[in-house]
């Protein structure tokens, strides 16, 4: 173990050094700034046409309020896949890339066990991403909270499910970066993670033509790529009553907000995927020639 | 089971890759505290068997042992240092932090790291630019840097794979008073190097590899004494000289391009027929202009046994056989 965060702590460093961190830092300060000025102009225009209409005040957790909430529940969104797709590109040579450049050779010549090594990787990028989904998270609701006053309903629950979906993300780019090539690697998590968004689609259209191939299909994807039923799961959280009733009414017809919490199979399915792409991962690579 | 006190010992080690083999059935015995040359012509699996012999691929069939133990034992990799042929590091990596990182990959305490990190860079020529990243080293100061990680956790048994590639001459003399100080300490090494005057300065034993195999392995001394190349040059060299010339050794090779001079290269069994060679060029009226025996070196032994052993025949036994013999 003393081996594998020795190598984390190699690929924390290395974030810092590569700039990686800084680079995301500015940019998500950028796209931050962007969408709470948004949200700070919507809220200046709701108060507005509050007072021209003879009120008193909006109620923070009422229809009136119904497009900060949208604002809120976008902007986590948006927060789920810049995570992804952050946690995809910072990890996606995590051992290839080390392969290709020939710098593995000369450190697995060292007293390490390959698995330790891709343990250690694996543990030192999913640092890296959760704290960053994390912060930014944060951010986002802490930002809409001080200009609208409005708290989603379990904002907590909500992050650790996205939090959850970085850590599988992350999981399954090490395996692949165990198996392909660097490139090969970021095409394949793409598509493995559009298969799951597809899955959340299709389940939608399912649930509301009523066609249960359909939804058999999306179930196949969710199991197959669960991020996106951890997002709905989050979305769920996120979500005030009023938004919760007009799901209902419209039979589930929006495919970014879930309808129901997170049946807790799924949370745990995909926790032990996550840990059965390490484990497969670790084995995989102690096989190879280098 | 392989017996002995040995730093490596190879029984019939084997790495086939589609089908292909690459090595092929190599035994290959280096002694402790030996500095050992591994020649051979490119592709004679020279890098694999090295990559063997550190874990790096999994052999598919035959013997290694590498101090006692099996190189997948991390215990047994505690105490190699490897310099790779390419010699590619974490570039974003200061020179001390990249020692300071094997260092403690190989077990050493930050107390020894911080007396011994600036030591080993002292050793290669690299005194006081350890603060510096490696993106900004020249490729010598890379494979310098290199051969600092590769003796920095006091190895017992070193790999030096093409070490001298991107030094110029000065270096290289530097890299064989390291090699030579590694040897006075008792360590092994394993020195992998096309540059065969290099090798002949250092190394007291050679083993030469083609197509995956040991053809010769021995003392300098043991396979120097095989032959005495020797330059002839005459005015004139008549079939009947050279007939008379290759009783007393073998002619490997004759130049008549020149006119009026005409020469020949001779390999002679004993330094004593020297002698029968100005008398078979005045025997047949010739002129001398020079008689000149060379000192055996590896080149002239490289040249004769890996010209002059024919391509053994491809793997011929089908493939499910070969994969894991």
């Amino acid at each position: 173990m003393h081996n594998a965060l020795l190598i984390a702590e190699l690929s924390l460093r290395e974030a810092v050094r590569k700039r990686l961190v800084v680079v995301l830092l500015l940019l998500t300060a950028a796209f931050l700034g962007f969408y709470l000025y948004g949200v700070f102009r919507l809220e200046g225009t709701l108060d507005q046409r509050a007072r021209e209409a003879g009120l008193d005040g909006r109620s923070v957790n009422g229809a009136a309020n119904l497009s900060v909430m949208y604002a809120a529940m976008f902007g986590m969104y948006l927060v789920y896949f810049l995570g992804v797709l952050m946690a995809v590109l910072s990890t996606v040579g995590a051992v290839s890339g080390d392969v290709e450049s020939g710098v593995m050779q000369s450190v697995i010549a060292r007293p390490i066990s390959r698995a330790q090594l891709v343990l250690g990787r694996w543990l030192g990028f999913t640092a890296v991403n959760v704290v960053y989904v994390a912060l930014v998270g944060a951010a986002l609701l802490g930002g809409i909270f001080l200009i609208t006053g409005f708290v989603p309903p379990a904002p907590l629950p909500a992050l650790a499910l996205i939090l959850l979906a970085i850590t599988l993300v992350t999981a399954l780019t090490v395996l692949g970066s165990t198996l392909f090539t660097t490139l090969a690697n970021g095409i394949g998590v793409f598509v493995l993670y559009g298969a799951g968004f597809a899955g959340g689609i299709l389940g939608s259209i399912g649930t509301f033509a009523a066609s249960p191939t359909l939804t058999t299909l999306g179930k196949v994807a969710n199991t197959l790529m669960p991020t996106n039923a951890l997002w709905l799961g989050a979305s769920y959280h996120l979500q005030p009553d009023v938004l919760r009733q007009m799901g209902e009414m419209t039979r589930g017809a929006n495919p970014f907000f879930g309808g129901a919490p997170l049946a807790s199979g799924m949370i745990v399915w995909a926790a032990v995927y996550a840990l059965l792409a390490v484990l497969v991962a670790m084995w995989q690579f102690s096989r190879r020639d280098l | 089971m392989l017996e002995g006190v040995a730093a490596i010992e190879t029984r019939e080690l084997r790495k086939v890759y589609r089908s292909r083999a690459v090595v092929d059935g190599l035994t290959l015995t280096v002694g402790e505290g030996e500095v050992f040359g591994f020649l051979g012509p490119n592709g004679a699996g020279k890098s694999t068997t090295v990559k063997m012999l550190l874990g790096l691929v999994h052999p598919s069939g035959g013997e290694v042992r590498v101090l006692g133990g099996s190189p997948a034992d991390p215990a047994v990799r505690a105490r190699l240092g490897f310099l790779p042929e390419q010699f590619r590091f974490q570039t974003w990596m200061t020179g001390e932090e990249f020692l300071r990182f094997h260092g403690r990959l190989a077990g050493l305490s930050a107390a020894e790291l911080r007396v011994r990190a600036p030591q080993v860079l002292g050793t290669v020529g690299l005194g006081g630019r350890g603060g510096e990243a490696l993106s900004g080293y020249s490729k010598g100061m890379l494979q310098r840097v290199g051969l600092a990680g590769a003796i920095l956790a006091r190895p017992r048994l070193v790999f030096l794979d093409e070490p001298t590639s991107a030094l110029d001459p000065i270096g290289r003399v530097e890299v064989r008073e390291i090699i030579e100080r590694l040897r006075g300490e008792g360590v092994t090494v394993f020195l992998n190097s096309h540059l065969l005057s290099e090798v002949e300065q250092v190394c007291d034993r050679v083993a030469f590899v083609k197509s995956g195999r040991v053809l010769r392995q021995g003392s300098m001394r043991e396979l120097m004494g095989g032959v005495l190349p020797v330059d002839l040059r005459v005015d004139h060299l008549s079939p009947a000289l050279l007939a008379a010339l290759a009783q007393v050794g073998e002619v490997r090779h004759t130049d008549l391009n020149t006119p009026g001079r005409a020469g020949a290269e001779l390999w002679l069994e004993r330094e004593d027929s020297l002698p029968a060679l100005a008398d078979a060029v005045h025997a047949h009226g010739a002129r001398l202009y020079a008689l000149t025996p060379r000192r055996p070196d590896l080149e002239t032994l490289f040249l004769e046994l890996i010209e002059g052993s024919p391509e053994p025949a491809p793997v011929g036994e089908p493939v499910r056989g070969a994969a894991r013999a």
